[in-house]
Parts: structure tokens; sequence; C-alpha cells
């Protein structure tokens, strides 16, 4: 793990330009350009709150600001997945003609969806102001949420995308896997919905429940996240992740012969 | 003086099915495990890229690769590069190594070409100070000027290549391995790219390249090596492995041109045939005579390949199945593209049975390519068609600096102008790639144009 993350670091140049490139090829040649990175999660907001505020009235309180809270490191995590799957498959273009650190790829997916997560963050923060929840000294735990999130969702994408070179189709496995995902996390309603028998079991198979659950207390319960739980799923993501630098070491070597 | 690259017994073997593109599937997986089957991998379905390749490239010399398509060059360029590892035996590689295989590698269509500078300098190697102190540089090099902050999907194929060599030669390595793309853009960003590569060999670097001009290969190489279906076939001196290569490559040609002649002839005995036959067939006639043997001669005996001076001697065996007769021997000397280039008659007489008739060429004066000979054989003032045969004998000419039809005997020579002092040597200004070689060549005519 620790050579993976190093050769990422010697080509970290490589990796922010690319993410730099994917964050303006996205909206390149659309008439609001950059601009979207807003706008898009708006328009979101704005079909939430018209579903569950005016359609399916919810009794959770300020709802669409919860599902927001919830929804926003939900889409960072599924977008980086979904995408990095085909990520080195795509790029027989480089992989057969250059030399260079194949895991510099999928980072760069993740660290794109990272960089859009935290652009509509301040979004978040005003929908929240518009309801009276202003973010306090819970906040403080924010980054240890996100770095257990980064380590996590970099462990997917790269295991996802290495076997991707072989198994093609496992792309679209993976489509479908994070929509069944997406029910079983609690994004959408709170964890105390789930059966108390089922509730220990979930956190701890699914780790993407612990940590939405966090930016949930941190932002919208008000409360410090639940530590044993975080400390936890951080735990099992670094371990993955050494899991996930194995796996993308061993397939490496057939990546510009399979791609 | 050590070695910049050195392979020992590298062997590559691809597995079939990764060249077939036939994907495994999760699917296909799960099916085999559910019928508990082996995963097929009998040796058959593979197929060996390289076998047993050993090749040294001392620091600071450029070494040429030349072969034909899928003998290897290019696996073997990825090899040294990093992007396959071997199957077997090592690759080694001492110093920052960047490859050339491909122009643009990461350009991206939406980005103007100053942008993708920066990306495709960071893939090539190079760190972002190194780039933003030579940006000015390779763009002028490019020679886009205000193009550059177009987009890239916008450039024509040549200006895309402009700029993709320009970023490519402004890395600094210390090994550079290139693919065939000396050969980028018109005859003036050509002869720059010449230059720039002249540069680096200056400039103590060394380089791996894989090449089909073979020109180029003599020129600039100071060593080289002839892949050939994944083994080396030959190596050492350019001049030498190029000739071998050509040699190897003419053979190859005529016996490609020669093969129809391996069907069995009909002989006049068994079946005669009469009138021309619907497409243009190899062999004809009422066969009341026959042709052949058919030999051709060089200055040393039987050969195929000539050069332009060659002494060319053709010999041609003919019998006359019903008794000693006069007879005529018409000669047409063909490209392979159906250009007649010569028409010649002999008359065979006084009346034999059977005999030889040679022509004799004392200098073959042809330029590169290949021919064909069409032989006709007619009696009776040539109403009577009595063997013919189009496109059955054919030879290659190889000459480096003499293409077209002819080459006919001519010398050139450096004249200065009444009045001005000799020339001192070539002008550095016009010529500073090949200062070793001057504007005019005087190689040809060094031969006795008498031969």
């Amino acid at each position: 793990m620790i050579k993976n993350l190093q050769e990422l670091w010697q080509y970290r140049a490589l990796l922010w330009n690319l993410t730099q490139r994917e964050l303006k090829a996205r909206y390149r040649g659309s008439a609001l350009g950059f601009l979207w990175t807003f706008v898009n999660p708006l328009l979101l907001m704005a079909v939430y709150a018209l579903v569950f505020g005016v359609i399916q009235k919810s009794n959770i309180p300020h709802y669409t600001y919860f599902v927001f809270v919830g929804l926003l490191p939900w889409i960072w995590f599924s977008t980086s997945v979904g995408t990095g799957a085909s990520t080195i498959s795509d790029r027989r273009d480089l992989l057969t003609k250059v030399r260079f650190p194949a895991q510099v790829l999928p980072a760069t997916v993740v660290a794109t969806n990272l960089i859009n997560f935290l652009l509509s963050l301040p979004l978040m923060v005003a929908l929240g102001a518009m309801v009276g929840i202003w973010p306090n000294v819970h906040t403080l735990a924010f980054p240890l949420v996100l770095f257990a999130q980064l380590v996590f969702t970099l462990a997917v994408t790269f295991i996802v995308s290495a076997l991707n070179v072989r198994f093609r189709d496992l792309q679209h496995i993976v489509q479908n896997v994070l929509t069944l995902w997406f029910f079983v996390t609690p994004v959408l309603y709170i964890p105390n919905a789930v059966p108390e028998f089922a509730r220990r079991l979930y956190l701890i198979v699914n780790p993407m429940a612990v940590i939405i659950n966090s930016y949930q207390g941190i932002f919208y319960e008000q409360r410090w996240p639940h530590w044993r739980a975080l400390a936890l799923v951080t735990l099992g993501s670094l371990v993955l992740m050494a899991i996930a630098a194995r796996v993308f070491e061993e397939r490496r070597e057939e990546f510009a012969e399979l791609v | 003086m050590s070695d910049a690259i050195v392979l020992r017994q590298v062997s590559k073997t691809f597995r079939k099915s990764t060249i077939k593109r036939e994907y495994t599937t999760v699917k296909s997986e799960v099916v085999r495990w559910l019928r508990r089957q082996k995963r097929p991998e009998a040796p058959s379905s593979s197929i060996h890229a390289l076998r047993d390749v050993s090749l040294a490239v001392p620091e600071g010399k450029t070494y040429g690769l030349v072969g034909r398509n899928g003998s290897g060059k290019s696996t073997l360029l990825k090899l040294v590069t990093g992007i396959y590892s071997p199957t077997s035996g090592t690759v080694e590689v001492h110093g920052r190594i960047s490859a050339l295989l491909e122009l643009g590698a990461g350009f991206h269509p939406d980005f103007s070409g100053r942008e993708n500078i920066l990306v495709n300098g960071i893939i090539l190697g190079m760190s972002r100070k190194e780039i933003r102190s030579r940006v000015e540089e390779i763009i002028e090099f490019s020679e886009l000027g205000d193009f550059i902050d177009e987009p890239v999907r916008t450039y024509s194929s040549g200006m895309y290549a402009r700029l993709a060599f320009a970023v490519a030669t402004h890395v600094d390595p210390e090994i550079l391995i290139i693919d065939e793309i000396l050969s980028v853009g018109d005859e003036h960003f050509a002869r720059k790219s010449a230059a720039k590569m002249e540069e680096f060999r200056r400039a103590g670097k060394t380089t791996l390249l894989v090449t089909h001009d073979l020109g180029t290969l003599q020129r600039r190489c100071d060593l080289a090596a002839w892949l050939d279906g994944g083994e080396i076939r030959a190596s050492g001196d350019p001049v030498e492995v190029v000739n071998a290569y050509r040699t190897a490559v003419a053979e190859a040609e005529v016996a490609a041109v020669e093969q129809p002649a391996q069907a069995p002839r009909p002989r006049a005995a068994v079946q005669p045939r009469s009138g021309p036959p619907a497409e243009a067939g190899r062999r004809w006639g009422s066969f009341q005579s026959e042709l052949g043997p058919v030999v051709l001669r060089g200055p040393s005996g039987p050969q195929h390949v000539f050069a332009p001076d060659d002494l060319f001697k053709l010999d041609v065996g003919f019998e006359h199945f019903d008794g000693p007769r006069e007879a005529a021997l018409e000669l047409t000397l063909r490209t392979e593209g159906g250009t007649t280039v010569w028409v010649s008659t002999a008359e065979l007489s006084p009346a034999e049975a059977r005999g030889t008739v040679q022509l004799e060429l004392p200098r073959l004066g042809l330029g590169d390519g290949n021919y064909l000979v069409d032989l006709m054989l007619t009696t009776d003032k040539g109403q009577i068609l009595r063997d013919v045969q189009r496109g059955l004998h054919g030879f290659a000419v190889r000459a480096e600096t003499q293409t077209g039809l002819i080459a006919p005997v001519h010398r050139w020579a450096l004249v200065s102008p009444p009045g001005s002092p000799p020339p001192q040597g070539p002008d550095p200004a016009r010529e500073p790639a090949e200062p070793e070689h001057p504007a005019v060549s005087v190689r040809e005519g060094d031969r006795d144009p008498a031969l």
C-alpha cells in the first residue's frame, strides 16, 4: 500500500492536472460553465423539496435538509465507484503508450468527485441556515469522517477499476449493486426506522451507513458521531485499502495487455 | 562505456484470447466454475511475440530496430519502457527514460494546445516547473502560432502531430525510445525533427528507435538489429544489418512473384491448350514448343536481386517438339504495376530443335523496384504462339538513392561558380543536421560509370 500511495504522490502533478481537467471538461462548452457545479445540486435539492416537502410529506423535521446532508456524500461515493469502474479499461490510449502508475486514473475520479462534493457543501450549509440549523462545534469531526470516506471510496474504486479490466461486465453489475446499496444506506430514512436487530449487523457490514450517519449526526442532529463505529470503519477502510493496493499491484501487469 | 539498456534472453508471450479481444466476463467465469472446467491454457493458444532476445544498447549510442510488421519491434519497445513485463528473461534500464510510442498521449480534444502541453508533458515525465520553463520553446517549435490557444480538436492532423512532437522532444530524458515518428508532418518539419534527433545524439543521449525508413537507420544509427518473427536475425553494424534485411525482403518478394510457376506445368504431350485465357493468365500457347529453364544471372551467378549497376544476364532454354524450325522470342520487361519498360525480340535462327538463348545487359540500369519478365515464343512470323509465359519470372532492383524506373549512368559533382573561392565545407546555416552529408551527394558517381 505504501508503495502504491508513494507512486501516487510522485505523480501528484499528473493527478492534480487530470482532476482539474476533468472538472473543467465536464462543463466545457456549456453556457453556465463551472456554475453547473452549483446548479446541479441546487436542482437536485429542488426536486427533493418538491417530492418530500409537498407531494409526500415526511414526518422527519426539515426533511429536505436531512436528505441533502446524506445525499451529497453518497453521490461522491457512488459516482466515484460507478465511473471509476471503467476508468482503466477505457484508457487504452494511455496505458499502452506511456508508462505511468495506473492508480492515478481511479484516484483522479475519486478526487474529482471529492472536489465536487466540497464545492456543494456551502449550498448545504445555506439550506441548513434557512431552516435554522447552523454549523456548530460538532463540525470539528467533519475532517475525520471525510478521511474515513476518502479511504473507503478510494479502496473500493481501486478494486473495481482493476477487476473491470479483466471482467468487463463488472461495470454493469456495479451500477446495480450501487442502486441496492443506496437503499440499504440510511440516506432517505433515519436508522431508527430499521428494526433493532438488523441495525447492528447493518452498521457492521455497511461502512457507508456509518459514514452517512456520521454526517447526519454532525450537520443535522448536531451531535458527535458514534466514535466507536467511526473508528472501526476507519480502521476497516485502511485494511481494505491495503488489500486494494495489493489487488491492484497484482493486476497491474496485465492492464496494458488486456485493455 | 556501460550499457544503458540490457535485455537478457527476454521472451514475451501473449495469450491468444488477449489478442482476439475475447474478454473474460464474470458470467463466463461463473459458467466455467459451474461446469468445473479448467482455464483453457493450451500452449497453442499463446503467441510468442519475442523469443530469447538478448541485446545491449551502449550508453550514448543510437540503436535502430528494423523488421516487418508483427516482428516484435513494438513489443520490445514496450518491454523496455516498462509498459509490458517480460514473460521470461530480464530487462535492465539505467537512466531516466522517455518513450515516444505514440504522439499526443492523453491529448484532450476540447482543450487548447497550451493546456494539452501541460498534461502531455507530465505524462511524458516532466515536472510542472520544467514544462513552464519550456512551454514557449515548445510552442515556437510546433510553429502553431495563434492556434495554440484553440482547442486541439480543431487542428489538422499535421498540426496535431507537430504539437505532440514538439512536447515529446522537449522532455529531457537520458534514454529516448522512439517508435516511427520521425516522418511527422511536411518536409520542413521532418527536417527540423531530424535536427532535434541529431541534437539528442550529440548530447550523448541513448536512443532506441524503430523505423521502416532504412535510409534513416543507416544514417542515424550506430548499431542496429533486425527482428524477424520475434527473434533477432542480425545485429551490429547498421549497413550490414540493413543489407541483410533488404536481401531477405527482396528474396521473399521474388519468391512470392514466382509462386505460380511452381504449379504443375502443362506438357505438350499431355494436353495442348490454345488461345489466350480469359483472365491475365500465367501461361498459354499451343505448346508445340516449350520455353525453359529460365535463369537470371548477375555478376557472380544466378540471382534475383540486383543493383542498378549490375551485369544482367537472362538464359532462356527452348525446345520444339516438332523438329528444328525458325522461331522468335519476344521479351517484355515490365514493372510489377504493369508499366512496360522495354520490349525486345530475338530471332532464333538458324533453325534448331532445342537450345538456349542468352540476353546480356552490361549494366541493368533500372531504378529501385520489382520487375517482371514476360516471354513469348512464336513461329511462322509470329502467327503461332507456342509458349507464352506472363508474370512467371521476376527480379528486384534495390537502389538506395535511385528510385523511379530508370537508373542511367550518371555523375554528380559540386561545381563552384567562376571566380568564387572553393567551398569551405557545407554551409552550417543550411544543413545543420547533417554536416557529414553535403547537400549534393556524389556517392552514386563514385562507381565506375563504364560498367
